[in-house]
């Protein structure tokens, strides 16, 4: 039992090292993608667009980050995006019924920590496919979103909302602290606590676990409650964003943060994979999207780019791995 | 992976298979009660036809299922491939050209998408994720943003026409079963596609030429994704660059409510078709019994879980016995 | 002797610049999404005006259609280009005002189009009044039934503006006949495909159906689509004037479509935009007059798009459009 825990934090500790020996994909691409739009345009560099960069990215981070932990363990979660919009619209109609910044998150986090038990329950438990279990909660997701408003925005959120869209704590935007606070949260869960390992666990050697005596369903459950907590979390940044509640504000999101996530450097099988590179893998979707604003470049074509880069980062790492 | 492994899961499929018919049934009697104008002939036929289209783009997906894949890009597939037709359409007036074009396109794109997964080594996922991009950019380029409309009678018969009272493209379902059901069950190849899905390693040892198969099921999918444009194209009478965008989710939700599971080796064209039956059918319930249009998302989750589950639970049932 | 030389020059100076008109301003138009024909007309009408008017147009479009966050970041990412004037379609009229209140923190002016946003400052609206051509298009096809009938409804994306205007002025013209009887309503979110699944399960639950009032053409064109595979015969309604429903009408399948025309909403807004930025004088609110366009008028309609030309501002003043 002892050793299969050992072998399993080696292979941990293996991945970080395996990591450092080659600069990894998303690097190059986002290096590249930085030289080219700062070369071609000249608002690119200038401080107020790469703070807008970050601040763009943010929420796309925040379900980005728990998304790694997911596909670590071999699983998909593609109802984060209805969930982290349900949890958008549960968060305005509270502030508009009066409860207060606090509650309103309070209550955004129970719905998104409900989903993300169902989630964990369901593919842990039941042994649903993830993709099956988290299409499920998916729809039931976005259907509570439509009913809730009837398809309309929740405007008349008050002022609160707005100062942590616009507010700042030590200097930084909160939305970055939040941002940097939820990349420090992940790190840690991942790399510096047995959970962590576990994650990896799960995902390259379910059986070992099990075998090794540990409850394993608690710990897959986990992650998937951890998913929907950030999610619930990352509302507060959407709605602030927005000062209101959508039904259709994040649909689709899910699919963004999974592609940050390999892009990123992280495998699908194999329980391989690095959590920086999901925030390398974020940021270089944003910068491409804000580079081809700034250019000016047609729409379709932005829509074409994002194509061809999903499947160059990919083809990069895969061709670094067979050498 | 041996024959006997695969007569089983073949019992089993069949098994799960009656469950499902008996599910559909249920759905349609229940409907019955409730709504007087259910179980008119008009309302059937509607249902069968609304079923047809979403099975017609879901078969080629179940093929690529099958072996443990996922083919995300079929809906834009099927949304290049009609705007593309329709304006052979147009240019050439000759329905042929048309349906030659869209099948040509969406074999293109499916064969690229297989040379991605084979050649490339991508994950399906992301390939077929990426290409989804790709093609809906180029959809959105090539139309920029008009609609082209207005085709011959004698090409709308495919979506719009009728043979002995019954519209075509429930002709061309029971059709596309059949190929289906022989190509999955009765030839090597489909046989193959099994093994590759239930155990690549295994598959590729006993010698089954695994990269050809699967480019041959990217393909087949691209293909059927083209077929379904034309037939869409004909039912709609107009091309729009966004017209496959709401297909993708209910074509792999028929494909799982219909037994396919993402693991790969399991799941049957029968199981789809039924599956695009019970996901149609609960959609015509919901229109008939007024109820709005916000719950259907909700519904659709709510019988891909239940659908799943009690495939599961049959399913361990029926292990359990062996 | 220098300084009667330096004041002339200063006089020349300023001669010459109050008689320079500015020209090649740069404004950057906001529209929906990528799919749906009428912005692509509002996107050629803003093309056709910054020729006429001598300035350049720069596009931007939400990758994903309808995106909230997209077009909120697009927002952003231009106001670091810094436009000298913005034409906008907000994505969502309620959920856009942070946005723009953003352009308006940074000073760029701004003309609001079709959709009227419901908060931040613009400089001028230009679009139409949805209720009012709901309204008349409604009316247009009560008169045509003699005032009895039953009739449906088929919304558009429910929660839009557009979609919730025109149909209240729908249901005010069917009150106004106490001859019609509303038998449903029900959204199809603007798509074709939707709106022929749901015309085709309303002919199930209703026998009788005599006018269908479509909230766009592309709705009524699905709708009639399913009337004719059912060979059934109804009167249908739309509102855009597309091309597409100018040659139905011509054909007589189509009754009638409101004219709701983002050809000339692009024109007009980007007209606005450069006048705005050259200190001429702008109207603070374009509202276009209900048009309802059938078989007697649609000769202007019939133009294809991308071969239109904007009106000239004269005209368009003049007729008080």
């Amino acid at each position: 039992m002892h050793d299969a825990m050992a072998s399993i934090a080696d292979a941990r500790g293996q991945n970080f090292a395996a990591r450092l020996r080659g600069v990894p994909g998303v690097a190059i691409i986002l290096v590249l993608l930085v030289v080219v739009f700062g070369l071609t345009s000249r608002h690119f560099a200038s401080e107020a667009n790469l703070l807008n960069v970050a601040m763009q990215t943010t929420i796309l981070l925040m379900i980005a980050l728990p998304m790694t932990l997911v596909i670590l363990s071999e699983g998909l979660d593609i109802s984060l995006g209805a969930v982290l919009t349900l949890c958008n619209v549960v968060l305005a109609l509270m502030l508009v019924r009066g409860a207060g910044l606090a509650g309103a998150l309070a209550a955004s986090l129970v719905v998104g920590g409900a989903f993300g038990l169902a989630n964990g329950a369901l593919v842990s438990l039941a042994k649903m496919p993830p993709f099956v279990a988290t299409l499920g909660t998916l729809g039931i997701a976005q259907g509570l979103a439509l009913v809730l408003t009837d398809g309309q925005s929740v405007v008349g959120l008050g002022d609160a909302i707005e100062s942590i869209a616009s507010g700042r704590v030590l200097g930084v935007p909160i939305p970055l602290a939040f941002a940097i606070g939820s990349y420090g949260l992940t790190h840690w869960l991942l790399y510096h606590t047995r959970f962590g390992t576990y994650v990896f666990a799960i995902g390259g050697n379910r059986e070992a676990l099990v075998l090794a005596g540990v409850r394993v369903n608690l710990h897959h459950i986990g992650i998937y409650v951890f998913a929907g907590l950030m999610a619930g979390l990352a509302a507060l940044l959407l709605t602030a964003r927005m000062s209101s509640g959508h039904p259709t504000a994040a649909i689709g999101m899910e699919f963004d943060a999974i592609v940050a996530v390999a892009v990123g450097g992280t495998s699908f099988e194999r329980g391989e994979g690095w959590l920086f590179g999901t925030v390398l893998g974020v940021l270089a979707v944003g910068v491409l999207r804000n580079g081809l604003n700034l250019l000016g470049v047609p729409s379709s074509l932005q829509v074409v780019s994002i194509g061809v880069l999903v499947m160059v980062a990919l083809l990069i790492d895969g061709f670094r791995k067979r050498r | 992976m041996n024959v006997l492994d695969l007569r089983h899961r073949a019992s089993t499929g069949a098994i799960a298979l009656g469950y499902r018919l008996i599910v559909v049934i249920a759905i349609g009697v229940a409907l019955s009660f409730a709504s007087d104008a259910f179980l008119t002939p008009t309302n059937i036929l509607n249902v069968l036809r609304q079923a047809a289209l979403l099975f017609l783009i879901a078969s080629g997906l179940t093929l690529v299922i099958l072996t443990a894949g996922l083919d995300l890009s079929v809906a834009a597939n099927l949304g290049l491939a009609a705007c593309v037709a329709a304006s052979a359409l147009k240019a050439t007036g000759s329905p042929v050209v048309g349906v030659l074009t869209g099948i040509a396109c969406g074999v293109g794109v499916g064969f690229a998408n297989g040379l991605l997964v084979t050649a490339l080594r991508l994950p399906p996922f992301i390939a077929t994720y990426g290409m989804l991009w790709v093609l809906h950019g180029l959809s959105y380029y090539y139309m920029a943003g008009e609609t082209i409309y207005g085709f011959s009678p004698g090409f709308r018969e495919i979506g719009s026409g009728y043979l002995v009272g019954v519209p075509i493209p429930i002709y061309l379902m029971f059709v596309f079963l059949a190929i289906g059901w022989f190509f999955t069950q009765r030839t090597t190849w489909g046989q193959e596609i099994y093994a590759i899905g239930a155990n690549p390693v295994a598959a590729r040892l006993s010698g089954i030429p695994v990269q050809r198969r699967l480019l041959l099921v990217y393909t087949l999918s691209g293909g059927m994704a083209g077929l379904a444009a034309l037939v869409y194209l004909a039912r709609l009478n107009s091309a729009e660059a966004d017209i496959g965008e709401p297909l993708l989710l209910p074509a792999i939700a028929a494909c799982l409510i219909g037994g396919a599971s993402l693991f790969g080796g399991v799941g049957t064209i029968s199981g789809t078709l039924i599956g695009a039956l019970i996901l149609t059918l609960v959609l015509n319930g919901m229109n008939l019994l007024e109820v709005s249009a916000n719950w259907q998302p909700f519904v659709t989750g709510a019988i891909v879980l239940a659908g799943v589950g009690i495939d599961m639970l049959t399913r361990r049932r029926a292990e359990e016995k062996h | 002797m220098k300084r009667a030389m330096l004041m002339t020059a200063a006089a020349f100076a300023m001669l010459a610049a109050s008689g320079v008109k500015a020209e090649g301003e740069k404004i950057a138009v906001f529209t929906k999404n990528n799919t749906n024909p009428f912005f692509q007309a509002v996107r050629l009408g803003a093309d056709s005006a910054a020729k006429q008017m001598n300035v350049t147009v720069t596009q931007f479009v939400p990758t994903k259609p309808d995106s909230i966050p997209e077009q909120m970041s697009q927002i952003e990412d231009v106001i670091v280009r810094r436009p000298d004037a913005i034409v906008f379609i907000p994505v969502d009229y309620k959920a856009m005002t942070p946005g723009v209140e953003k352009i308006n923190r940074a000073g760029i002016p701004a003309v609001n189009i079709v959709d009227r946003s419901a908060g931040g400052k613009f400089v001028a609206f230009v679009g139409a009044n949805d209720y009012t051509i709901g309204l008349a298009t409604a009316r247009h096809l009560v008169r045509a039934l003699g005032g009895k009938g039953n009739v449906v409804i088929i919304e558009g994306v429910r929660g839009s503006l557009t979609s919730n205007d025109r149909v209240r002025g729908f249901q005010e013209a069917i009150k106004e006949a106490p001859g019609v009887k509303l038998l449903a309503s029900q959204p199809a979110n603007y798509q074709r495909l939707q709106a022929l699944q749901v015309m085709e399960n309303l002919m199930q639950s209703h026998p009788q159906i005599d006018g269908v009032l479509a909230a766009n053409d592309a709705m009524a064109l699905g709708a009639l689509e399913a009337l004719d595979g059912a060979k059934r015969k109804a009167l249908v309604i739309g509102i855009n004037g597309t091309k597409e429903a100018v040659d139905a009408i011509k054909s007589g399948r189509l009754l009638a479509s409101g004219d709701y025309n983002g050809f000339l909403q692009g024109c007009m807004g980007t007209m606005i935009a450069a006048r705005n930025l050259r200190k001429l004088p702008t109207p603070r609110e374009i509202l276009l007059p209900p048009v309802v366009v059938d078989k007697s008028n649609y000769q202007p309609y019939d133009i294809p798009v991308e071969s239109r030309t904007c009106p000239k501002w004269e005209s368009i003043v003049k007729t008080g459009r």
